[in-house]
Formats: structure tokens, sequence, C-alpha cells
């Protein structure tokens, strides 16, 4: 009788320290992998955008396979996480908002005038089902136009949000 | 009486017509024995057949004739022969004798609604026996012990009278032998009450005529008593609210014979304003005198706004206590919801699969949701209801009959009509609003239906059919809702006149009392008062009884569920079989679902541990019904199973489960993150393992394409994921538990043919050193399969592996050629 597979085992992430990421002249990556070969216009993509966003970075070629999965990206060398960093950075916007100014809401849709970290903004949204809060008190909201926002923990909010926030859950 | 008895289970073999047209049975009818009295003539006749010595050991009775109508045969069985009496003519019976020592097999035939004991001699075959399904455990038994007798059982044990030789004519040859032969089915519940002998609703499991409801709402206040200490005190408040309300009569009885009375006579005949007494009321003045002394008003008008005050005071308390109590028992019955929800639900999810089987969806949980509200709202309110409306009722007689004991009893005339009409109408109106509920009902029905089912509506262009069929609907429920309202609109008016009715008698009789200087004004005043009042309280108790009723028959739903055992249960002395290695061995299994049509019928294979099994055959072979034996969703009703030599059933069932991996052919998602969905099979996996298995599916590269990789939500409401996408996902969650034992239910059955070579590639790394099953319609799917079971109607047909089954050229054989040729045309 042989041995069933162990499942951890046969995933095997890419040598972090080997690998690495820089950009050519048309802003595109380049990453070369540990066994020398370079692939021009990767895509990184986070395998948990919501919950994971500096572990299990997924590298797709430019048809769309993946060329390995970076498991942390602080094991990169500094260069190529900077890049990579960047790159995630540019390819995920996904502001915090951190105050809720007001909420007006009428048949359904309900338009958010929010401070984020990255500014203030107005959006609106149009079904309850697009806020989703996880046990931590986060909070994801997709707007109309398929934009995200996050709230780190409601419960973190100042008393006038949070009091808002909650005729929406 | 007992409504939900018309949403029991659909026609299980008990509840068919084989008792139509008969008198009703007698109680106790059914006790199983075979040595039965047999009648004097029938007797005589057996006598003159018998040598002597010759004893009877077995008689029992039909309930059906051969000609097909209910009657009493007989079948006697001494230790030399066996005698039939078969009723022909009105009171002549065909005798027919059977040696014992002829006897080569007995049989007993399973048909539609009957079934037929067959003996076989080595010559020919009689019919001895007719009888319907309902003696079925009295047979069995009587079958058991003839073969003993005939010490048939030792010649037949190698493998003879039993699965062997397929179906008889016209009936399937016997597969199920009751255990014992009382009348258990699969699931282990009764099919008919011990004690009384009337069938069990299926629902139920319980005899519904052998349950007290008022048992059942003593059970269900059990789930009251850790709330006491709040339910006690909020009983005193109601009973103290009650009698505070009653008071208002007697303050304005007060006013108008001490003040009013006196002070408008003298006004009217210009005296001076009379000197005004606090009447009955002097020993609360007195007490309360530090305040209404220092009134600045004093004097009669001083009474006057003191009384005011005290009517104002008294309202006041009655609306706050009333609040403080509402809030307390608002309290209780939310907590006593939440205990019956969560311990029904936790029963309901220890419950077997048979269970949900029997019941569709909607009607559990509208058990959890809505019955339970109902016994909420009983037992927070409506028996303190019912102990508040008695205690107001006898207040307010005994506040009446105090103060005029003649006028009281006048005033109490209409109460008996009132009581008469109020439960006259309420039946009536019970039963109308019954119908008019199944109405609504039948219309989310057909919502429920058809909406979903739009495509096919439109397809067939079925609209208009639909519309019409709508709209009889809505026409019912508007003769429904019209006949209520015929009623309802009737029902008030009369109840009006009736209280109208008892305070004309008040004007009346009072008024002559008051010329015979019987009365006071103030006094009538407040009869009428008080018959106003009457109304409410005597309604609510007039509507205890349906009440009851229906805290009972909600209570009874929801008990149910509490009272099903678990037909899978552990044993208490069960192993947890920690490391299953993954032998399986059938031994003999036979299994059926309703006890009519046998599943398995006497099912033998032994698989090696890490062998893969393909099972192949017709839908209905089987092939589900093994599994669901090998998950343990079912026992066996004969036979074993053995797992490492263990018997199935003496395993812990969370041991097998968690080693027991399960692929259905359309995978169930939870609302959920797909991440959630494959760390499902195992509590706390990590990260790095859920990609790890997703990959392994190769699910990996199509969930990281999604916009939230494996962020993003599934399930309803969630992102679309078809059906292979769906496939794949829960071959993961299947890998990531590395089960030893993997089914495969048609798992790549409804997925194109690039998806289902993915899959395929996937399932491959999956079944790699575990006991595999695999269940397949499309044969290529198990090239694979160390092994095929060719499953054929309950048995296995042939048994080996794909090469020496195509050399055997039997069933399977053909299926493959079959298939080749429809792969050929579909080729393209």
């Amino acid at each position: 009788m042989n041995e069933a597979i162990k499942v951890a085992d046969e995933l095997e992430f890419l040598d972090a320290s080997k690998v690495s990421i820089g950009r050519n002249a048309f802003e595109e990556l380049v990453v070369q992998l540990p066994d020398g070969t370079i692939h021009t216009k990767v895509e990184p993509v986070r395998s948990f955008p919501v919950s994971e966003t500096t572990r299990y970075i997924s590298l797709l070629d430019n048809e769309g396979n993946e060329l390995g999965i970076v498991e942390d990206v602080k094991k990169l060398t500094p260069n190529s996480r900077d890049v990579l960093t960047e790159e995630l950075q540019k390819r995920y916007f996904m502001p915090k908002i951190t105050k809720i100014n007001s909420l007006d809401g009428q048949f359904g849709v309900t338009t958010w005038n929010v401070e984020t970290s990255q500014g203030d903004v107005e959006f609106g949204i149009r079904t309850r089902y697009d806020i989703v809060t996880l046990e931590s008190g986060r909070v994801l909201i997709k707007d109309a136009d398929g934009n995200r926002y996050e709230i780190e923990n409601y419960n973190k909010l100042d008393p006038k949000s949070i009091a808002l926030l909650q005729t929406q859950m | 009486m007992h409504g939900p008895m018309s949403s029991s289970g659909r026609g299980r073999s008990h509840r068919m017509g084989s008792f139509n047209g008969k008198p009703r049975r007698k109680k106790g009818n059914n006790e199983l024995t075979t040595k039965e009295e047999v009648p004097e003539l029938l007797q005589k006749q057996a006598q003159g057949l018998l040598e002597k010595g010759e004893e009877i050991k077995i008689a029992v009775s039909t309930d059906l004739r051969f000609d097909s109508t209910y009657g009493k045969d007989w079948l006697l069985v001494t230790d030399k022969r066996l005698i039939a009496f078969n009723q022909s003519g009105v009171l002549g019976h065909d005798i027919r004798e059977v040696s014992l020592t002829s006897v080569e097999d007995i049989e007993i035939l399973e048909m539609y609604g009957n079934n037929i004991l067959k003996v076989t001699t080595s010559e020919n075959a009689f019919e001895l026996a007719r009888y319907s399904k309902r003696l079925t455990p009295k047979f069995n038994l009587a079958v058991s012990e003839l073969e003993k007798l005939s010490a048939l059982k030792d010649a037949d044990s190698g493998d003879g009278g039993r699965g062997r030789g397929g179906p008889g004519a016209g009936g399937r040859r016997r597969g199920r032998r009751g255990n014992g032969g009382n009348g258990t089915q699969p699931g282990g519940d009764k099919s008919r009450c011990e004690k009384c002998g009337e069938p069990i609703p299926s629902w139920s499991g319980v005899c519904v005529n052998c349950v007290k409801k008022s048992k059942l709402i003593f059970r269900l206040f059990k789930y009251a008593v850790p709330f006491l200490h709040v339910i006690i005190p909020a009983f005193l408040l109601m009973l103290l609210i009650r009698f505070v309300a009653v008071l208002p009569p007697i303050l304005s009885k007060e006013l108008i014979d001490n003040i009013l009375m006196p002070v408008g006579t003298a006004v009217s005949t210009n005296q001076a304003l009379p000197e005004t007494s606090w009447g009955q009321l002097q020993g609360i003045a007195d007490t309360l005198g530090g305040w209404f002394g220092s009134m600045p008003l004093g004097g009669s008008f001083g009474h006057l706004i003191a009384i005011i005050f005290m009517m104002v005071g008294l309202r006041v308390f009655t609306m706050g206590t009333s609040s403080i109590r509402g809030y307390m028992m608002a309290w209780v019955g939310q907590n006593v919801t939440r205990r019956l929800q969560n311990e029904t639900y936790e029963h309901l999810n220890a419950l077997s699969i048979d269970f949900f089987h029997e019941r569709d969806t909607g009607n559990l949980m509208s058990r959890i949701t809505h019955d339970v509200s109902r016994l909420r709202d009983f037992v927070a309110n409506g028996l303190q209801d019912i102990v508040g409306d008695t205690f107001t009722i006898l207040f307010m007689c005994t506040f009446m009959f105090s103060y005029h004991w003649k006028l009281a009893l006048w005033t109490l005339i209409p109460i008996p009509c009132l009581i008469i009409f109020t439960i006259f109408f309420g039946k009536k109106m019970s039963k109308v609003y019954h119908v008019l509920w199944k109405r609504y009902a039948n219309i989310s029905t057909i919502l429920a239906s058809t909406i979903p089912g739009v495509r096919v509506v439109k397809a067939f262009a079925r609209e208009q059919y639909e519309i019409s069929r709508f709209s009889d609907l809505t026409h019912q429920v508007f003769t429904g809702e019209m006949n209520a309202a015929k009623l309802g609109t009737l029902y008030r008016p009369m109840m009006e006149f009736i209280t109208y009715s008892g305070s004309i008698i008040i004007w009346l009789v009072g008024g002559w009392q008051i010329f015979q200087g019987d009365l006071t004004l103030g006094i009538l005043f407040m009869f009428q008062s008080y018959m106003m009042q009457f109304f409410r309280p005597v309604y609510t108790l007039c509507q205890m009884n349906e009440r009851f009723i229906r805290a009972g028959t909600s209570a009874e739903r929801v008990f149910e569920i509490l009272d099903t055992p678990p037909s899978v249960a552990d044993k208490r002395d069960a192993v947890a079989l920690a490391n299953i290695r993954g032998a399986i061995e059938f031994k003999d299994v036979y299994f059926s679902y309703d006890s009519e049509k046998d599943a398995l019928n006497g099912v033998s294979f032994q698989v090696q541990p890490g062998e893969m099994i393909g099972l192949v055959g017709h839908s209905g072979a089987g092939k589900s019904t093994l599994i669901n034996l090998i998950t343990r969703f079912y026992d066996p009703n004969e036979g074993t199973i053995e797992i490492d030599g263990h018997n199935s059933k003496e395993i812990r069932l969370k041991a097998l489960r968690q080693q027991v991996g399960v692929v259905l052919q359309d995978p169930f998602l939870f609302a959920g993150t797909i991440a959630e969905n494959i760390g499902y099979s195992k509590p706390g996996a990590s990260r790095h393992e859920i990609i790890a298995s997703a990959k392994a599916a190769n699910a990996h590269d199509f969930i990281i394409k999604f916009p939230d990789g494996y962020d993003t939500m599934v399930g309803e409401r969630g992102a679309r994921v078809s059906g292979g996408e769906r496939q794949r996902i829960s071959i993961a969650r299947a890998i990531l538990k590395n089960p030893r034992i993997l089914i495969l239910d048609e798992a790549t059955s409804s997925v194109d043919t690039e998806t289902e070579s993915k899959i395929q590639e996937a399932l491959e790394r999956l079944v790699q050193g575990r006991t595999v099953f695999a269940i397949a319609h499309r044969l290529s799917t198990l090239k694979y399969a160390d092994r095929l079971i060719v499953l054929k109607e309950g048995e296995v047909d042939e048994m080996g592996t794909h090469e020496e089954l195509i050399a055997k050229d039997g069933t399977y054989a053909s299926l493959c050629q079959k298939q080749t040729e429809l792969s050929k045309i579909r080729a393209w």
C-alpha cells in the first residue's frame, strides 16, 4: 500500500532569493526565474487580494500561465521586492475608509460620502450585498462602478460613522 | 384533530390502500403471534388430515384471498405438513396440503400492495397465502419458524434461496426478511403504533393518538423553567395590573354617587353645596390625608379633583407596569425561542440522511422558524393571558356581586350567548382560514416551481397555461377570502349586539331598581362600564382551546425533530478507527429504502486497500445506494459491511466520515469565499494547503483569474462559477481532506470534454494510494479503475478488470459497445 499524497508537499513555491523582478523601458515587469529563464510582461496576481496582500503572489506570463508563486514578498531581494510592491499597489487600489461623512439612500441606491486614506470621495452602492462584513470587523465595499473600498475595523471608526454604517448592514 | 397528518410522508407502504373497505381494526390486533386461534370448523377439517400425535405448530390467518377480496384465509403448519385453507364459495374451503419434507424452497413474493407466500417442491409450486403488506411482519416470522421446522435453512444457507435466480414471475423474490419479524423500517421506525395499532404518520415517528397534547405543552414549559426568576415576577405584576385595571369604574361610581349627584341636586335646587364624603374611599383618603388636606380647593370640588387624579394615577400605573412586564416577557420569549431553535438545529444536524429525504426543506425550515415562534408566543403570552383574563372576569364579578348581586345576575345573562357565539364563530373561522391558508400555499408552490422553471415554460410556449393556472388559484383565494369576510363582517356586529343587549338589560333592570330606590346611579354606571369590559377576556378565553391546539401542534412538529433518533447512530462501544487502511468487504448486503422495493439484493464483494473500483450499471441499479452504505448515510437491513475487518456499524461515525471523501455530481458550495469552501473539509487548513489542493485539483489557474482570487465570494449571490469550476473546487476540498476512502459519484458527468480531461487529471492525482469507488456513466472515465463492478437490479452482475469483462462479453461488454457507437456519433 503506497501512502496517499501529502497535499502541502505537492506545492512548491518559487525560491524567492533566486527570483529577480525588474522593469524594462516599456514599464513591463521582467522576471528571471531560478531556472534562469527570463519572462517579460509578467503580471503579478494576489491569490488572496482581500485577506493576504503580501503573500502568495502568483506570477503570470503574458499568456496567463502561472510561472510560479512567491510565498512572501518579504523573502525577495530588496530590489525585486520594491518593484513587485509598487506594481501590486498599482494593480490593487483599495482605499481605506477612515470616516463616513454622510449616507444618503433612496430606492436602494446609497450614496456614500467618505474620507479615505487616499482622500475624500463620494460613491454609490447598488445593493447591500456589495458590502461584505468579515468576522474581524473588516468591511469590504464594492461601488456601483466596480471600485473597491475597505474599512479595516469598523468598531474603530468614530461613533457617528459606526451608527451610519450599521444602517447599511 | 391532528391537522399536520396531511403533511405526512409520501406513500410508505403501510399507508397504501390495503385496508380500504375493511372495518376498523380492533385495538391490539397487530400483536405478533404465529399461533392464532383457528376457527372450530377449520380445526375439525384439519384434524381429519393429520396423523396421530401430529400437532399444529403454526397457524396464521391472512387478510386477503386469492380472488382479491378482503377476508381471512388460513395457513396451518404441523411438523409434517403445510395446510392452506382458501375460502371458495360462501362457506367451503379449498384445502391444499404440502408435505414438509417435499418443500424445497419457501419464498415471499413481494408485490405491489400485497405479498404471496409461495412454496416450491421438486415437482410443482403452491401459492399458499396472500396477504396485505400489513401482515408482512407476521408472515416473515411465520416463514422463519417454518424454515426451522423444515430444516430448510441448513440445506439452504450455502447460497440457495436468496439472491440468486433473479426476480420470480410477477414479483420480487424475498429480499428483506424482517429481523426476527418485527416490522422495522430501514430507518428503524415502526410503521404502526404498538399500543393502538394505528398507522404512525411517517413525519412524526410517534403515534399521534397516543401522544397527549397536554403532555407536549407541559414539556414545552420545561423550556421556560430556567427563566422562572423573571416569569414569576412578571406573572405577579400581571395579576396586579389586571386588578388595577378593574378599579376605575369603582372610582367613577364614587364620583357620581358621593360628589356629582349630591352636588347636582343641590345646585339645581339652589341649596348650599352639601358636605360630600369620601364614601367607601374614606380609608384611602385618610392615609393620603396629608396630600389632600393641603389641596387649595377643598370641599366638594377638591374631592372631584382628587378622584380624577386617582383615575389618572391608576391609568399611568397600569401603563408603566404593563410596559415593564411586556419587556420582561419579551426577554423570556426570545430566550425560549433561542434555546428551542438552537436545540432543534443541533439535533437536525445529528439526524441521518433518511430523515431529510422524507421531508421537504420548506417544511423543516418552517418548523424551526414559524413553529418555534408560535411556541414562544404561547409560552410568553398565551398562558399568562388565559390566567389573566380569568382573573379579570373574577375581579369584575366579585365587585359586581358585592355591590349589587341582583343586577349582577341580570348582567351576566348575555354572557353565555357571548361564549356560544364566540366558540361557534371561532370554529367556522378557523375552518375557513385553514382552507384559505392552503390556497395561499398553493400560490407559493406554483410560483416556486414556475419562476425557476421559466426557461421550460417559455421554451414550450406554455405561458398562457401557467397564467390560467395561476388565475384559477387567485380565484380560489378570492372566494376563500370572501367567505372569511362574510363571517368576519357578520361576527363583529353580532358580538357588539350581544354586548349592547347586556347594557340594555342594565338600563332596564337597573332603571327599575332605581325606581325602587334599590340602586344608585353610580352603581348603574359602574355596571355599564364592566359590561363593556367583559367582551375582550371572554373572547380570549373562548379562543383558549384553539390556542392550545395550535401550540400543541407546533410543539409536536418541533419535538418530532428532537425526538427522532438518528437512524444511523454510534453504538456505545463503537471503535474510533483512527487510521483506516481502506479494505472494504460487503457480505451479503440487503438494503431497501422503503421496504417495498429492494435497492440492494444480496451484494457481496471485497476491495483491497488502495484499489480503485468502478461502479457500472443502469440508473437504479444500486450504485448510489452502495455508496450511501459505505458512507453510512444508511445502514444495511441485512448483511454486513466490513471496513478493515470491522463491521461498519461498530465504527464511530465521526471517525469514518473523517476518512471518507466524496465528490458529487453537482457539488454544493456554501456562501463564502472559495478559500473557505475548499477549507471546509479541514478546519484550520493553512493557505498553503488550500493553494496546494486547488493546484492538485486543477483549480488554481481559474481561481487566480478572478479579481478576488481565493477571496472570491461564491454560493448564492456570489460570483458565477461554472459547473466544471464548482466540480474542481469540490475536488480540491476532497484532496485537502486527504481521505482514506474516496467516492467519486459522477464527478465528471456534467462538464465539457476539455474540462473533463482537466478534472480527470486532477482525479488521477487524487486517487493514488486510496481506496476509490467511482461511479460513471461514461465508461471512459473509469479507465484507471483496477476493477469494475457491474450492478444490475441491486445485484452484482459482473466483476473484474476491463479486459476480463470485455472478454466475458456480458453486460459490461455490451454497455461498452453501445457507448463506443454513441461516441462515434458525438465525435464531431
